[in-house]
């Protein structure tokens, strides 16, 4: 175990000694107490090279997306998928039950039509999207989720109160915990620690 | 790239310097003038050319201008009270620009005027002879009548225009005071208006083109004139701003997430208009009462056919599918093409409303269509112009400007 100055370091191998919190780490993480602070820090450390940067805020901050290089959602094409597969059930199940299954004239109207079997095509289109949303949105977040790692750190909870937090995860290339803890000091974040978990 | 919401300061310091600025130059504005003045001119001598040739013809495109214009009046008007009533941020710096399509409303009056004196070129209920012998007519008798009809016509006009200087006055006040009470105001007119605008539209569209059939009924036809408006008002609003880009005005204030959200509405407005247009449709064909199918029987023969048929995919499916994607709508060129599309396929919709009843197997494109809409669009479009040679082209006085300027879609 090297010697270090850097108070990080120092409390991962204290927590290290009594046993207590996982051996692995899971990112680099330090706040900013204004959101402005945060997305110039963001942009800074990606420039640094890091590529799995994250960032905790209580509310939405404009152009935060942008400044850690997280791409825009995939989402839309799940979606249509969801919406396709709505119609395609409408439309097939509406001409089945009404054209082969069950013919009756009702009306005076043929057996099937467009007309008619577009509002439940609409519905059903809607349907399945909502739903499809709802699933991927759980999914692609790994929800539910009981633990998050980066509750351990020490003012995790204020990412819902005041404080902008900016990680950067363990599995960067490019991460080294004393390196990337001097690196975030640099760029402004206060409080970093290396969490654990 | 600071936040939105944390420059409470900012905002004080621009005031009365930046506002200077948010002035169109004289040269500029003059230059403008001079243009419109000038197809004005020209249109309005081939109108009167064109009607002294035919009359007949020169009504019916008249007609179908003058609700173009219109309609697209009605629809700024609605959004305007719908940004003072939201509150909206992100679009406070192209409020003046749809202020200024609002506030050629009024001018309708104006151009009402031709339409008043020609009734019975349009409109057979205007004949006693076909009014006395159909029975629908005879129940409607006392209702269309021509006196009865233009001043309805003049009723809408002063009802609309009530609201539109009423809420026009407060945002100016609003640009030297800096006071949130104009806000108000405007907001306390703005919840009536948006119930006015479409009682108003509606009854507008009843009187102006579902009598030029007078035995159709369709209750919704009102609100798909309106969604027809509204179409063409955001493609003529996203036009307009691109239009101020190329001449290197307003380019930082009105940038790409201004535009890709008045894309977002053009595409939301386009199925507003597919709703309303496909409800219409199925109620009639559901019920097949003679009195509603006739619209659509209308509609067939001839050539009329391939445009009816053509409409589902020229109104909802070719512009659904462009506009449905995030990169098209942040796309300028796209935008702006398929802007000008949109202004031209409501027209297109407009015309196939009005022109079958008359010409019974297919369009009949004459000249006079394009210089009543020349007409009708370079007078409107004088008084939207007018409008920037005392005022600024953004609402400089509005509290939430910075917050408009620094607007980002998330």
């Amino acid at each position: 175990m090297s010697q270090t100055s850097d108070p990080a370091i120092l409390i991962a191998q204290i927590k290290d000694k009594l046993g207590i919190g996982d051996d692995k780490v899971y990112a680099v993480m330090g706040e900013f107490s204004e959101p402005e602070d945060l997305v110039e820090a963001g942009r800074r450390i990606r420039e640094m090279g890091y590529t799995k940067i994250d960032a905790m805020t209580p509310f939405p901050v404009h152009g935060i997306d942008e400044a850690i290089g997280i791409p825009y959602s995939k989402i839309g094409w799940i979606v249509i998928c969801g919406a396709l597969a709505g119609i395609t059930t409408a439309q097939v199940l509406i001409y089945y039950v009404g054209a082969i299954d069950y013919p009756l004239i009702i009306g005076g109207k043929p057996l099937f039509d467009f007309t008619y079997s577009i509002p439940p095509t609409f519905e059903l289109a809607v349907l399945f999207s909502a739903i499809t949303t709802f699933m991927c949105t759980w999914a692609l977040s790994g929800l539910p989720r009981l633990y998050h790692p980066s509750m351990n750190y020490r003012s995790a909870h204020r990412a819902s109160d005041d404080r902008f937090l900016l990680v950067v995860e363990a599995d960067d290339p490019k991460f080294d915990a004393q390196k990337t803890a001097q690196d975030m000091r640099s760029v402004g974040a206060n409080d970093v620690e290396v969490v654990e978990g | 790239m600071s936040n939105s919401s944390h420059g409470p300061n900012h905002g004080l310091h621009h005031g009365a310097a930046e506002s200077a600025s948010y002035q169109l130059e004289y040269a500029r504005w003059s230059k403008g003038r001079n243009a419109l003045m000038l197809a004005a001119l020209i249109s309005i001598v081939a109108c009167i050319a064109g009607y002294i040739q035919d009359p007949d013809r020169f009504f019916r495109s008249y007609l179908v201008a003058f609700c173009y214009t219109s309609a697209i009046g009605l629809a700024a008007f609605f959004f305007v009270m719908v940004q003072f009533l939201s509150g909206s941020a992100w679009s406070v710096t192209m409020r003046r620009f749809m202020e200024n399509i609002m506030i050629t409303l009024p001018v309708g009056a104006l151009l009402f005027v031709p339409l008043a004196f020609g009734l019975n070129h349009i409109y057979p209920w205007t004949n006693p002879v076909i009014a006395k012998a159909t029975e629908e007519l005879r129940a409607k008798s006392d209702y269309l009548t021509n006196h009865f009809f233009i001043l309805r016509t003049y009723g809408y006009f002063l009802l609309l225009s009530i609201w539109i200087f009423a809420i026009y006055r407060q945002s100016i006040k609003a640009d030297t005071n800096r006071s949130i009470w104009q806000m108000r105001i405007a907001s306390r007119w703005s919840a009536p208006g948006l119930l006015l605008v479409v009682v108003v539209g509606t009854l507008a569209a009843y009187d102006w083109l579902m009598t030029v059939e007078p035995s159709w009924y369709s209750t919704i036809f009102g609100l798909y004139y309106l969604a027809d408006g509204t179409v063409a008002f955001f493609a003529l609003l996203i036009l307009i701003c691109l239009a101020f880009r190329q001449a290197g005005v307003l380019q930082k204030q009105i940038n790409i997430e201004h535009y890709h959200d008045l894309g977002k509405w053009l595409f939301a407005m386009t199925c507003f208009y597919t709703y309303m247009a496909f409800s219409q449709y199925l109620l009639i064909w559901y019920a097949n009462i003679p009195d509603e199918t006739q619209f659509f029987r209308h509609r067939m023969p001839g050539t009329w056919l391939y445009i009816s048929l053509s409409l589902p995919f020229l109104r909802f499916f070719i512009p659904f599918f462009i506009l449905i994607s995030r990169p098209a709508k942040r796309n300028l060129k796209i935008l702006g093409v398929m802007a000008a599309y949109s202004l031209v396929v409501v027209y297109l919709d407009l015309y196939w409303v009005v022109m079958p009843v008359f010409y019974p197997n297919g369009p009949q494109i004459h000249w006079l269509d394009f210089a009543t809409l020349g007409v009708t669009v370079s007078v409107t479009g004088l008084v939207f112009w007018s409008r920037f040679r005392r005022h600024a082209m953004v609402p400089a006085g509005d509290l939430r400007l910075e917050q408009s300027l620094h607007f980002e879609n998330a």
